[in-house]
């Protein structure tokens, strides 16, 4: 279990982290979502005891983390997986690690095999590609065998293979009872691989909800409708309890009646139809939504 | 799952645990191996050097300490050591592996107190052996001008033991200077500014330059290794003190500021 209770984390001017509390609980894959720029990484780590924070405070499993003893038996944690000395090999790094910690060596062994990098154990992480950091960091991680385990972004530069393979063992890591906080700045990639959303957007936390009861809530169908006759199409849609919004273009937006009773109803009075297209609110556009007020760093193209 | 932890682990376990993961991060990069090399082998070269020109010298008044060729020499491992000193933290801070670090072991003044006793130990035992193989160099290249002395004689073991600290301290206060500067270029920089500058000082007229030149590192180091002790100079007993105080008051500041900072 990860408490975080009114954190706030000021840079100066900046304020990176504001008032932010929730609860990661066990047997879960909790995902840290929020633009990038959101706070994510500098929650997680104050969580960790690498940063301090302006006020309030993170506990692991009731304690804070500069407390622990066997800190790694506790936590496993992933930030940042290029974070590795090049010229030591990947054996020699989870080896000083687990030392830290009165981690034995055969442990070391297991999790390069859990991580699928025994063959490559021996050679300087110098020549890893980002993937296999990747699988090391994840690895280093495990060696205590820890019940909460923290990941940071840990998606980027893998491939879909590793991809895969990630989702899977967070969901085994779960299904061991064990607290999983996993984040990302990709709602498509958390849609498929949480239980559970912490949402934040410029440190403010903005959702707290199950994965599920998010998608549900984002179900807003519409029907896109294009037409000659537009305006009289409009005026009978309307007629029969549609709502309709007109875009600039000249598109009509209809709630309230389906494609086919919209098809129906133009036919009927023979107005041409050159579009009609019932369309669903993706997960994405929910999260933007959310969080649209909250970007730091928006496009300017439009 | 994990199993219930055992019942917490002694301080001196967790000591020793900490000094075996240092340990096996300071052996298993190459940079380790290259900085000693240099800091072992270019001052054995350059002590028979200097004992060679020394023994083909007219005979001078006082007499040339027979000492000062491998005291000499000790100066030219200063910056490999350094280099060995800073990289222990700055290597970890510039790839950010010292989150790593400091997520394993929470407690940072144990990480830097781990870092030195390791770093400590090499270089001392890399700085006497340097020490006592150019002894052994220097007087059998003096020993046909009689100019040499064994290692008998009163004072000259204590001195030469005094010579090979000259590594360590570097090295530490290359350590300390490297957690608190955590960039590599920056650290090395002001590591060797904080040896070599205060020699600038020397060149004032006296008694200025004894007066400060008493407190500068080199000089307390080549006060303690030589067998004809400067007079405008601390003893060779407080410029020991001198001499370690230089590492000691970079540590203290080091672990003053490791645990201000967020990593």
């Amino acid at each position: 279990m990860i408490e975080v209770e009114r954190l706030s984390k000021r840079f100066g001017p900046v304020t990176a982290v504001d008032d932010l509390s929730f609860t990661v609980r066990p047997g879960r894959v909790t995902g840290f979502l929020g633009p990038n720029g959101a706070g994510k990484t500098t929650t997680m780590r104050i969580i960790l005891g690498l940063a301090a924070p302006t006020s309030g405070r993170a506990l692991v499993g009731g304690r804070r983390y500069d407390g622990l003893i066997r800190p790694l038996r506790e936590v496993g944690s992933l930030l940042d997986a290029t974070a590795l000395h090049a010229g030591r090999t990947g054996w020699a790094h989870l080896w000083s690690i687990a030392q830290a910690n009165g981690i034995a060596r055969p442990r070391v062994t297991e999790v390069l095999r859990l991580a699928g990098l025994e063959s490559v154990a021996r050679r300087r992480v110098g020549g890893f590609s980002l993937g296999m950091k990747q699988r090391l960091g994840i690895a280093a991680a495990l060696l205590g065998d820890p019940p909460v385990l923290m990941f940071d972004e840990p998606v980027n530069g893998l491939d879909p293979e590793g991809i895969h393979w990630i989702r899977g063992f967070f969901r085994e890591l779960a299904a061991d009872g064990r607290t999983v906080l996993v984040s990302s700045h990709l709602m498509s990639e958390m849609a498929q691989t949480a239980d559970h959303l912490v949402i934040i957007g410029r440190g403010r936390l903005l959702a707290d909800v199950p994965t599920a009861e998010l998608i549900e809530s984002s179900a807003r169908r519409d029907v896109l409708v294009r037409s000659p006759r537009a305006a009289e199409l409009a005026a009978l849609i309307e007629a029969r309890g549609g709502t309709v919004t007109r875009q600039d273009d000249g598109a009509l937006v209809v709630t309230g009646l389906d494609a086919a009773a919209i098809g129906d109803l133009a036919a009927g009075d023979g107005i041409a139809v050159h579009a009609l297209i019932p369309r669903q609110a993706s997960l994405e556009d929910a999260y933007l939504d959310l969080t649209g007020e909250s970007t730091d760093y928006r496009g300017r193209l439009q | 799952m994990s199993a219930p932890s055992p019942a917490s682990p002694s301080l001196a376990t967790r000591a020793l645990d900490l000094l075996g993961s240092e340990w096996t991060k300071f052996r298993s990069v190459r940079s380790t191996y290259w900085s000693l090399l240099v800091a072992v082998v270019t001052p054995v070269a350059v002590s028979a050097v200097v004992a060679f020109a020394f023994a083909h010298t007219p005979g001078t008044s006082p007499p040339l300490d027979p000492l000062l060729p491998g005291v000499i020499s000790l100066e030219y491992a200063v910056i490999a050591v350094s280099v060995l000193g800073v990289l222990a933290f700055s290597a970890e801070y510039s790839s950010g592996l010292i989150q790593v670090t400091f997520t394993a072991a929470p407690r940072r003044r144990a990480v830097l107190a781990a870092k030195a006793v390791v770093l400590a130990a090499v270089t001392l035992a890399a700085g006497e052996v340097v020490a006592f193989v150019s002894f052994g160099l220097v007087q059998a290249i003096l020993a046909g001008t009689r100019q040499g002395v064994s290692l008998g004689r009163p004072g000259v073991p204590g001195a030469v033991l005094a010579a090979g600290l000259l590594l360590c301290v570097c090295a530490l206060l290359g350590l300390a200077l490297g957690a608190i500067i955590r960039h590599t270029a920056g650290g090395i920089a002001a590591t060797i500014a904080v040896i070599l500058v205060p020699g600038i000082l020397l060149l004032l007229p006296a008694p200025w330059n004894g007066w400060i030149g008493r407190f500068t590192l080199l000089e307390a180091a080549h006060q303690v290794s030589t067998l004809h002790p400067a007079a405008d100079l601390f003893s060779p007993g407080w410029s020991l003190l001198v001499l370690l105080a230089w590492p000691a008051a970079g540590l203290a500041a080091a672990a003053l500021v490791i645990t201000r900072r967020d990593a």
